[in-house]
């Protein structure tokens, strides 16, 4: 018998994530009445479509075949971990090393080491956030700092 | 006031230096990251939308508004040149845009793209300038029912009108409601899903999570992919640009035919530009005495679809600005992006700021001549961008969605959002999640249940009062119409292949 996994797994997240609002929204905030609703009422609503719509996606699925989508994983990685790098170097060490950071993290989604290119985005970015944040919008964004 | 005064009190907001400058700004760093192969119309405007934050209401619109069909137009460049669609709309360019580039007529493809949205971008306003204040004055009359129909209407339609699964769009457009929630409850102050985080108060970041799931995921998804080593550098300069008088005489009355489509679908809830450009197409196939030479090359089937999908773009104003019910993702963005300056788009936007509204449609049509300009003489520039290789281009658009997102309210957790929501992003393009409809739920979400809790504390606690008022209720008949499809659809059991596209 062919399953459509792919379908089934979605139905079955969105099955919870509904369960989970609705059951969250009635166990932690006020229903209400249906004249003056509280601040549950909504949310539970919306949590148990959900729950609906995830057997929706989920049952027709058992039914059908179907194919895995395939992503690759090196770029995905590589360029969520650029913006954590950033995140986690902006507070203390401001923007323009940051941004470095951030270039250099993500080049990784690239299987080849390019240091001449990285350098020069590195350059370029870090005058046009100069040019662009402090001078033309003159935000109130440190570029460098020293945290020690 | 007449329409003159209208024009006259438009114009003169328009055309102060600072507005021309916004709109000039807006639109040329729209084109710039519209070309960018890869990024569609919703991931360039999260992008630059906190550059606008800092600018007065009026200003912000108006540089908004610009950067919009500045992407539109700058995505139709990397459609025809690259076969690279950044937006559902433009993938119907690509069909004979890519073909012509090919041939060496990449030029003539451009230029008469530009035209035929000039024109059919042109038609949009005219429409919205006649329209828009008759709806919003019937509008006034509308109660909390009505709009709570109205926008359960338009998530369905927008969810269920997409090219993937329609019950997975409702799921996702229910799932962007949910996101919806998070933050103080209007109506008793109670802490919804802020798990003991203080800055969830506020609710989700609109910009963390459009930037995480459209700017970072499709830039996921485009590396490794684009190669602008095709580009045929001759074809483009201006010189080759000139179309002939054949291409001149094919050319009018799929433009004509694509702007009364486009102007149509853009005003109703879900469609928009993509169908419009859809529907273009196929019509310009259906009535053309040459059929075979579509997808090879026909000119018909590039303007025909541009001058639809910025005609919709146009129109696709009407009911956002008229009713504050944005009818597609791109200007769910936009009402967002209203509202973080304080600004309630509704039947009362005309008369109470009719400044800014005129000033906003007389900049669209400013707007658009700024595109003449930028796009022809000025084509060479975007070429040359589309050859910056993709491994340098990508680090640096990552920059400005981390640098963007932090600088709207000076927060890291709003970066940390963004690392989520990108996650998030690629999960859904791992399952085949549509993401458009999650971003139209989580905009439209928090109004829904304003709308719908004031709703039945008027009506006492009955529901009836939903079905009884005779707007909400056929409205709500329309969404069950939808509702039927959607569930039927689900149990097909061999579901018809349809045309596959990017989501945007």
């Amino acid at each position: 018998m062919k399953r459509d996994y792919q379908d089934i797994i979605t139905g079955a997240l969105v099955l919870a994530a509904g369960g989970f609002i609705a059951a969250y929204a009635a166990s932690n905030y006020d229903l209400g009445t249906l004249r003056r609703m509280g601040a549950g009422a909504f949310p539970f609503g919306v949590g148990v479509v959900l729950f609906v719509l995830g057997l929706l996606i989920g049952i027709p699925a058992f039914f059908r075949g179907g194919t895995f989508q395939t992503i690759s994983v090196r770029p995905a990685v590589a360029v969520l971990g650029g913006i954590v790098v950033f995140a986690l170097l902006v507070r203390p060490f401001g923007l323009i090393p940051a941004v470095c950071g951030l270039i250099l993290a993500a080049s990784i989604a690239e299987k080849t080491f390019r240091p001449v290119a990285i350098a020069g985005v590195c350059a370029t970015m870090a005058v046009l956030i100069f040019l662009i944040f402090r001078l033309a919008l003159n935000l109130p964004l440190a570029m460098f700092r020293w945290p020690f | 006031m007449g329409v003159i005064d209208n024009l006259l009190l438009g114009l003169g907001v328009a055309l102060t230096l600072t507005n021309l400058f916004y709109c000039f700004a807006g639109v040329f760093m729209g084109t710039l990251i519209g070309v960018i192969p890869g990024i569609g119309a919703l991931a360039a405007i999260s992008m630059l939308f906190p550059i606008t934050f800092h600018l007065d209401p009026t200003a912000a619109l108006i540089m908004l508004a610009g950067i919009w069909y500045g992407t539109a137009y700058g995505g139709s460049t990397a459609s025809i040149l690259l076969n690279i669609p950044g937006t559902t709309s433009s993938a119907v360019t690509c069909l004979d845009g890519y073909p012509m580039s090919r041939q060496g007529r990449g030029g003539v493809a451009l230029l008469m793209t530009t035209v035929a949205s000039f024109i059919g971008g042109s038609i949009g306003v005219v429409l919205l300038m006649l329209f828009a204040p008759i709806i919003a004055d019937y509008a006034l009359e509308f109660g909390s029912a009505d709009y709570f129909s109205l926008m359960l209407l338009g998530l369905v339609a927008a969810s269920t009108i997409t090219d993937s699964s329609a019950v997975k769009g409702l799921a996702m457009v229910t799932l962007g409601v949910g996101f919806g929630l998070v933050g103080t409850d209007i109506y008793s102050g109670t802490q919804r899903f802020t798990f003991e985080v203080i800055e969830l108060g506020d609710g989700i970041s609109l910009v963390a999570l459009a930037m995480g799931v459209f700017g970072v995921a499709e830039v996921i998804s485009s590396i490794g992919k684009v190669d602008a080593t095709t580009i045929d550098p001759e074809s483009v300069k201006f010189k080759a640009m000139r179309p002939t008088r054949t291409d001149l005489r094919r050319s009018w009355m799929p433009i004509a035919r694509g702007s009364t489509l486009g102007s149509f679908f853009g005003t109703l809830p879900g469609t928009g530009p993509a169908i419009a450009s859809f529907m273009s197409y196929a019509l310009e196939k259906q009535v053309s005495s040459r059929p075979e030479e579509f997808g090879k090359g026909a000119i018909e089937g590039v303007v025909g679809p541009e001058s639809a999908n910025n005609a919709a773009d146009q129109t696709a104003f009407i009911p956002t600005l008229s009713l504050g019910i944005p009818g597609s993702p791109t200007m769910a963005l936009m009402l967002g992006a209203l509202m973080i300056h304080g600004i309630n788009p509704g039947p009362r936007l005309l008369t109470e700021q009719p400044e800014m509204f005129w000033g906003l449609i007389m900049s669209f049509w400013i707007g658009n001549l700024f595109l003449l300009i930028l796009n022809i003489p000025l084509i060479g520039i975007w070429v040359r961008l589309l050859q910056v290789p993709y491994h340098m281009m990508f680090p640096a658009v990552l920059a400005f969605i981390a640098i963007g997102s932090y600088s709207v309210h000076n927060s890291v957790l709003d970066v940390w959002m963004v690392v989520a929501f990108g996650a998030f992003g690629v999960g859904m393009r791992l399952l085949k999640l549509p993401a458009a409809p999650l971003l139209l739920g989580f905009v439209l979400g928090p109004m829904m249940e304003e709308h719908f809790r004031r709703a039945m504390l008027l009506s006492r606690g009955d529901f009836a009062t939903f079905v009884e008022r005779p707007i909400s209720g056929i409205v709500l008949g329309i969404t069950v119409i939808f509702l039927i499809y959607a569930v039927y659809s689900a149990f097909q059991v061999s579901k018809p292949k349809r045309a596959k596209a990017e989501p945007a």
